[in-house]
């Protein structure tokens, strides 16, 4: 199957190639960029990311155990402090935030790793350090019938290099 | 149907190419990774000697028990603390630069955040030491932390100093999660630029980065989140510190200001390092096309305005305590203006109220020796104010009869001085291992600039 690697200069012609050639039916398609640029990531993949998720359980998760852990060792070992009830709710909220902080940031970190597929690993056959220059990359998994059109297509939207390997 | 190319490989189709120059960001950042610079290394010995003599003193003073460093009643609170809640204060101002200001969408952040995220990080390392040094017996450190024991016994979650412990330490591991995460493009990017153990140790640390658009988008919204949680964990942070004295009833302590008051202080005491530090860095390595008149003067007008912040938190403070009418509140105050320390005082209300008023003036704002003359004046400043709120808070406690006065002892001097070379020497290894400056972030304005129209 041919893969073709084009090299791009600017975000917008990377935004919009990729949009046309989705369009067009292109979607096994990666984009390589040297910062973020939100038009790229939602020309690539328009659904939100799954990273949201691992914080809103992670934040949930912070604030239960908080507030379960400080519940259950004050009746463990039940002493009076300051008049207060044993299990005296608004103390219990500092410490209640700052776990809902702690196991969501945290969340956030392994969302970031597992969504992002981040690990120590061997990189793309066409990554390229121009990409983490200042270029950009678009390569396309395609069949043989339909490189001249993706070609075409990515000439067409100012791609200033487009190399056909096989893959 | 046209049949398929001739496969060639990758490397065989990119060869007759001119190789590409890299970007300037790159290779302008990433020098100061590189190379021996004389300044950078004479401050790394002074450092490294620094911290020696304080761990030779901590050995001495863990030997000895903790009467060394000159404890005494009514003082127990001594310059340990007040150094303590300094270096926490300094690591406020990274990640209102890092989180506060990403959420503003305040872009010219993006020179500063990553030396201010580092600063941070390494302002937090340090001071965490101090509660620790403050035990006297280091190896019941452990006492501080709940953990299931054979007495049966929990720790007191009713209390500010617990409050603290897990305050502190999320501060402290949420900074560096921040910093990791920020970091990891530029890893990756040092990575493939680099050859040998420093090729071995980015591939590590890039996680196989590859600046692809999934794995943007979900660093995007892992640093929007990050953001959104450190933005209010950063605000409880110097609160939850300011409670460990505004939960008590000595004089001058007991005030409800007191958490938006240290929080306004941590702020304006961190701009004031970022600068004293930036400043520095610019010139010895040459960053003066990324780190701009325009980021100081920015960073000057936050200076500015906390600075008045502070000016109205201490003008309530004593309005306040003339205002209750209790006697001891209202002595302490005016101890503290005219009693032992009225040095410190003075030097306090000078440094972090008068001299900022001068960054109303817009040249001075973007005159950098002056900025780091004042911005040592204001660390100074900042550090006298919680040695004002502590020392003469507790050596004026109710009876007169236990009134005290508090000697800083050369233990502890050498321990204060071993802290601020702990810090640099952090800040000194990090300069040449990781950029220090965000290079994926500035390439983000550089290319932006590129498209028709220009930056938007």
């Amino acid at each position: 199957m041919p893969t073709l690697v084009s090299i791009f200069d600017l975000p917008s012609d990377v935004a919009n190639s990729v949009r046309k050639l989705k369009a067009r039916g292109f979607d096994d398609l990666t984009t390589y960029s040297p910062a973020p640029f939100p038009e790229i990531e939602d020309a690539e993949d328009p659904k939100p990311s799954g990273v949201r998720l691992w914080t809103l359980i992670g934040g949930l998760l912070g604030v239960t155990t908080g507030f379960a852990f400080q519940i259950w060792a004050s009746l463990e070992w039940p002493i009076k402090i300051g008049g207060k009830a044993y299990t005296a709710i608004p103390p219990f909220w500092i410490i209640g935030f700052e776990l809902t902080i702690l196991f969501g940031g945290f969340a956030t970190l392994f969302g970031l790793l597992a969504v992002g597929k981040l690990r120590p690993r061997k990189l793309d056959p066409h990554y390229s350090r121009r990409f983490s220059a200042e270029e950009f990359g678009v390569v396309v998994n395609c069949e043989g019938r339909d490189v001249a059109e993706i070609e075409a297509l990515l000439r067409e939207h100012s791609a200033k290099e487009v190399n056909v390997v096989d893959s | 149907m046209a049949p398929p190319p001739p496969a060639t490989a990758v490397g065989d189709a990119m060869t007759p190419l001119p190789v590409p120059r890299d970007s300037r960001a790159n290779i302008d950042i990433m020098a100061v990774t590189k190379g021996f610079h004389w300044p950078w290394f004479a401050a790394l010995v002074l450092v490294l000697i620094g911290v020696a003599q304080a761990a030779f003193t901590l050995a001495y003073q863990t030997y000895w028990g903790f009467g060394v460093a000159g404890y005494q009643a009514p003082v127990f609170w001594g310059l340990y603390i007040v150094t303590f809640v300094f270096w926490i204060g300094i690591g406020h101002a990274g990640t209102l630069i890092s989180a506060i200001l990403f959420l503003f969408r305040a872009k010219w952040r993006n020179a500063v955040n990553r030396g201010a995220e580092a600063l941070t990080v390494f302002a937090v390392l340090t001071a965490v030491l101090f509660p620790v040094l403050h035990l006297g017996r280091l190896w019941k450190l452990y006492y501080l932390l709940p953990y299931p024991n054979q007495r049966g016994l929990w720790v007191n979650f009713k209390s500010p100093l617990l409050w603290d412990v897990f305050a502190i330490n999320t501060y402290m591991l949420i900074s560096i999660v921040f910093f990791y995460i920020g970091l990891i493009p530029d890893i990756a990017m040092a990575r493939d630029r680099a050859t040998g153990g420093k090729k071995i140790v980015y591939t590590v640390l890039a996680l196989g980065w590859q600046g692809t658009g999934v794995q943007w988008k979900a660093h995007s919204r892992a640093v929007l989140h990050l953001s959104g949680l450190a933005t209010p964990l950063v605000l409880s942070v110097h609160s939850v510190v300011s409670w460990d004295f505004a939960m008590s009833v000595v004089p001058g302590w007991h005030a409800t200001i007191f958490a938006p008051y240290f929080v306004a202080g941590a702020v304006f005491g961190g701009f004031a390092m970022v600068i004293n530090v930036l400043i520095p860095v610019r010139r010895i390595f040459k960053l003066e096309r990324y780190l701009t008149n325009y980021h100081f003067e920015n960073m000057s007008r936050f200076i500015l305005l906390t600075s008045t912040i502070c000016g109205y938190a201490y003008a309530m403070e004593y309005f306040i305590a003339w205002y209750s009418g209790v006697e001891p509140e209202q002595t302490s105050f005016w101890l503290r203006l005219f009693g032992p320390y009225w040095f410190s005082t003075w030097c306090m209300i000078t440094f972090n109220v008068i001299f900022p008023q001068l960054l109303w003036i817009k040249r001075l704002r973007t005159n950098l020796p002056f900025l780091f003359v004042l911005c040592f004046f204001i660390n100074l400043g900042m550090w006298f104010e919680r040695y004002v709120i502590i020392i003469t808070s507790l050596s004026r406690e109710f009876i007169t009869g236990a009134w005290g006065l508090y000697i800083v002892s050369p233990v502890e001097l050498s321990i204060l001085v071993g802290s601020f070379c702990w810090f640099s020497m952090w800040f000194l290894l990090f300069l040449k291992a990781f950029p220090v400056i965000a290079i994926s972030e500035v390439k983000e304005l550089i290319i932006h600039e590129k498209e028709p129209g220009g930056a938007h």
